[in-house]
């Protein structure tokens, strides 16, 4: 009996003890609380968050994302594809898990040497396929297909790139409309150029600019040509710039 | 070139100076006639190559089995120039390299007008490349400051140095020399970083120290392509100045570094009157170190540059935009397929460096290997001449096949075997070389075309010289497994010029490391003679300064050791 009592002092200074430190009791409470961290600048508790909330609910594409945004901020890049090496493993049919571990691989990138890079991209375009396997999905194909882009023409990458972005075209236009959906009109257009297709391209950026007329990044584009064109199409997709891989248009288009 | 020499008098002041009074102004040369300098000139070079007698073609070792050709292109660096006046006739001479087995390494006699004669074989400085060695670059210095320039031959093996006999005679001395340690050395320069008045030798190692002619391992490759650690790193020798060298890298503090070494530099890049070292590492981190004054270096990469991650290839030290601090430029690969952008590290005056190549357009120079700096047009600022192109051959491209070795998962990068046959393929070939105009300190504006040096060779190294002493720097630039070219500066109306060529007594005979500044025009100027900076190529001795519209040098000092000894007209 002693013991009991003793047992359930023990179980409730725990309990008391998590609620001190803010112990989240689903996925969602562990998100809010790793947000909050990484509010006040507490990296080290919001990885620790976001790893928590994506164990419990690995397919959540906007966890993974905001998780990979605190490993960005705290240059814990090696962190994060160790975590998602394991999210997958132990989660392999989910989507987005996959497609967050490739993001954590293209997160990388800025930070690595020029042949790290290629590696980087490449193993990144394989979690985007797993992604695009398990379930095809226009984020999954928008992002596969821009990252095809960002290789050089010498590989010979760019018409895959088209092909996955007109199937992200064809979905979007299936749909009703999202604010992110300019995104592949963009692209698409860059597509259609580094394949040497310059009147598709330009079709295709005009038509997004009817679609989203205050659009700057159309605009410039359309505004431009021949080496002018090129230099600012290749500065948009230069690997040594940081790709801004944060989803969150995705769930406030919502 | 005046004949006469013109001796400084020297204004001798502390302590220190009766040992500083080392270095005597032998030779000041004006121009005899002066031309109205405009900011508008445009610089122009013509090749005279053939006119010259100055035709040589390289050729890159060849190696058996099937990863035979991988080698020959990882080893395809070993087309050099090195320019002295081994004869002291006050035209500068050239020797240049070759690398496969039986080719001869040439020796070109200025005759004074613009023509050379090949003195080879009378020389007897041909050798170097036979079964166990490959050529790989080569450098004039005074070992033994018995006022003739010796010449070093440096290889994938062990070293030569030929000892300056006279009446264009060599005798070689390595044996006695003690340079007998085996290395992989693709760069080395002459320097008397103790300054006991010796100069000393640091060799830049590219590969470990593997017989790549009797492989016993394939994994002699880098283990990895953007941080290797498995290169050969750098030696040191000091010369004992009784004809000798002995291995000084450890007691200096070189033995840490273990990188894939390409080209070595030296300057005093914190004005303390110390030799300083910068390395170029392929596959990784260039790597600063600064002179302790005592026989020994300190490392500062992580303070001066930070870590990079390039493919550093060449070094070249000069102060780009007269502020008094020595800068240094170092190219990297920036090509289609990977954008590095070169390096031209300003000198913040603070024991660090920040990179400006972007803000001063020489970034993107391609697959890039030599640079030089030079004051083409005389107008006070140095220009800069950089060559490129690794591998120029059939329409196939090897980067589009090399890629599919680099993406596999878990591959051995330092394994030969895992890299696909290179065969006829081409990697970053038929580059336009780049010449930039500097733009007074700020920027530089490329004129390659423009100046007629816009070549498509395969280039590596670059000899600058004023070979016909009419005030202009002329070119001569090695490609590899091509023929080398000789440009001559025909630029017109250039600005009026000096040229110092500096005979150190006490200090070691070359003067190396001793520094001249220089005020006209309201300008000052800096320059250092310098034992060999450059990726596989050492340029003239003499200090070249464009002076613009200035007809009088209105002061000159010349610093060396302690950077006390100051002599000044």
């Amino acid at each position: 009996m002693m013991r009991a009592i003793q047992f359930g002092h023990a179980a409730a200074a725990l309990i008391v003890g998590l609620a001190a430190y803010g112990a989240p009791a689903s996925p969602e409470a562990s998100f809010q609380a790793a947000q909050k961290a990484r509010a006040t600048g507490d990296l080290t508790a919001a990885l620790a968050g976001f790893e928590t909330a994506l164990a419990l609910d690995p397919d959540n594409i906007r966890y993974g994302s905001e998780y990979r945004q605190a490993a960005i901020q705290a240059k814990e890049y090696e962190r994060s594809l160790k975590f998602f090496e394991k999210l997958v493993a132990d989660h392999p049919n989910s989507a987005k898990a996959h497609l967050n571990y490739g993001f954590a691989y293209v997160d990388k990138i800025p930070a690595a040497g020029s042949i790290t890079q290629v590696i980087l991209a490449n193993t990144a375009l394989t979690e985007f396929t797993r992604s695009i396997d398990i379930s095809p999905s226009w984020i999954a194909y928008y992002t596969r297909g821009n990252s095809y882009l960002f290789w050089p023409k010498v590989f010979l990458r760019a018409p895959l790139g088209v092909a996955d972005l007109e199937k992200a075209y064809g979905m979007q236009k299936a749909g009703p409309k999202r604010t992110y959906h300019v995104r592949v009109y963009i692209s698409l257009g860059d597509g259609y150029w580094k394949t040497d297709n310059m009147d598709k391209a330009r079709a295709i950026w005009t038509e997004g600019l009817r679609e989203f007329p205050d659009n700057a990044q159309l605009k410039a584009r359309l505004a431009r040509n021949g080496d002018d064109l090129k230099t600012y199409i290749d500065n948009e997709l230069d690997p040594n710039k940081r790709v801004d891989t944060n989803l969150q248009e995705l769930w406030a288009s919502e | 070139m005046s004949d006469g020499a013109d001796t400084i008098n020297t204004r001798r002041k502390g302590r220190i100076t009766v040992a500083l009074a080392v270095v005597t102004l032998a030779a000041v040369s004006v121009p005899a006639v002066i031309f109205a300098w405009t900011s508008s000139t445009e610089i122009r070079f013509v090749e005279q190559t053939d006119r010259a007698g100055l035709t040589h073609t390289h050729h890159t070792r060849l190696f058996r089995g099937k990863t035979g050709d991988v080698l020959h292109v990882f080893t395809s660096g070993g087309a050099s120039v090195a320019i002295g006046d081994y004869d002291n006739d006050g035209f500068d001479d050239v020797f240049v390299t070759d690398s496969d087995i039986g080719r001869k390494c040439r020796l070109f006699h200025n005759n004074g007008n613009l023509t050379f004669t090949d003195v080879t074989a009378a020389a007897g400085v041909a050798g170097g490349n036979d079964q166990h060695s490959i050529v790989a670059d080569a450098v004039w210095f005074d070992y033994d400051n018995d006022g003739r320039e010796d010449l070093l031959v440096v290889r994938f093996g062990t070293p030569l140095l030929y000892h300056n006999e006279g009446h264009g005679k060599f005798k070689d001395v390595t044996a006695s020399a003690g340079l007998n340690k085996f290395g992989n050395t693709i760069a080395a320069i002459a320097f008397d970083y103790d300054n006991d008045g010796y100069l000393d030798l640091l060799f830049g190692n590219y590969f470990q120290p593997a017989d790549l002619l009797n492989l016993k391992t394939p994994h002699v490759l880098p283990n990895n392509l953007d941080n290797a650690i498995n290169g050969g790193g750098v030696t040191l020798w000091h010369n004992t100045g009784k004809g000798s060298f002995v291995d000084a890298t450890q007691q200096a503090g070189f033995d840490k570094h273990t990188g894939w070494t390409t080209d070595v530099g030296h300057g005093d890049f914190n004005n303390d009157g110390l030799q300083d070292v910068y390395l170029a590492c392929d596959y990784g981190t260039d790597r600063i170190f600064f002179n302790n004054g005592n026989g020994t270096f300190r490392e500062a990469t992580e303070k001066a540059i930070g870590f990079d991650t390039k493919k550093g290839m060449n070094v070249d030290v000069a102060d780009y935009d007269n502020d008094g601090w020595l800068d240094i430029y170092v190219t990297n690969i920036t090509d289609e397929y990977m954008k590095e952008c070169n390096m031209l590290w300003h000198n913040n005056g603070d024991g660090t460096f920040t990179d400006v190549s972007k803000e001063t357009g020489t970034c993107a120079t391609l697959w890039g290997w030599a640079a030089k700096f030079g004051d083409f047009d005389n107008d006070g600022w140095q220009d800069l001449f950089v060559v490129n192109g690794l591998r120029s051959a059939g329409k196939e491209n090897y980067v589009s096949t090399l890629v599919n070795m680099i993406i596999q998962p878990g591959i051995d990068f330092s394994d030969l075997n895992n890299w696909p046959p290179v065969g006829n393929m081409t990697w970053s070939g038929f580059q336009k070389k780049k010449m930039f105009h500097n733009m007074g300190g700020q920027s530089f504006q490329e004129i390659s075309s423009a100046a007629g040096v816009d070549n498509d060779r395969d280039g590596r190294g670059i000899g600058m010289a004023d070979f016909d002493n009419d005030g202009r720097l002329d070119l001569y630039q090695t490609n590899v497994d091509q023929p080398s070219m000789f440009y001559r500066n025909v630029t017109e109306r250039v600005g009026n010029w000096v040229q110092l060529k500096l005979i150190g007594t006490y200090a070691n005979r070359d003067a190396i490391g001793a520094r001249v500044k220089l005020t006209a025009g309201g300008l000052t100027q800096i320059r250092e003679v310098n034992g060999g900076n450059g990726y596989a190529g050492q340029s003239m001795s003499r200090l070249h300064f464009g002076l613009g519209n200035a007809s009088k040098v209105e002061a000159v000092e010349i610093h060396c050791r302690e950077g006390q000894g100051i002599v000044s007209k």
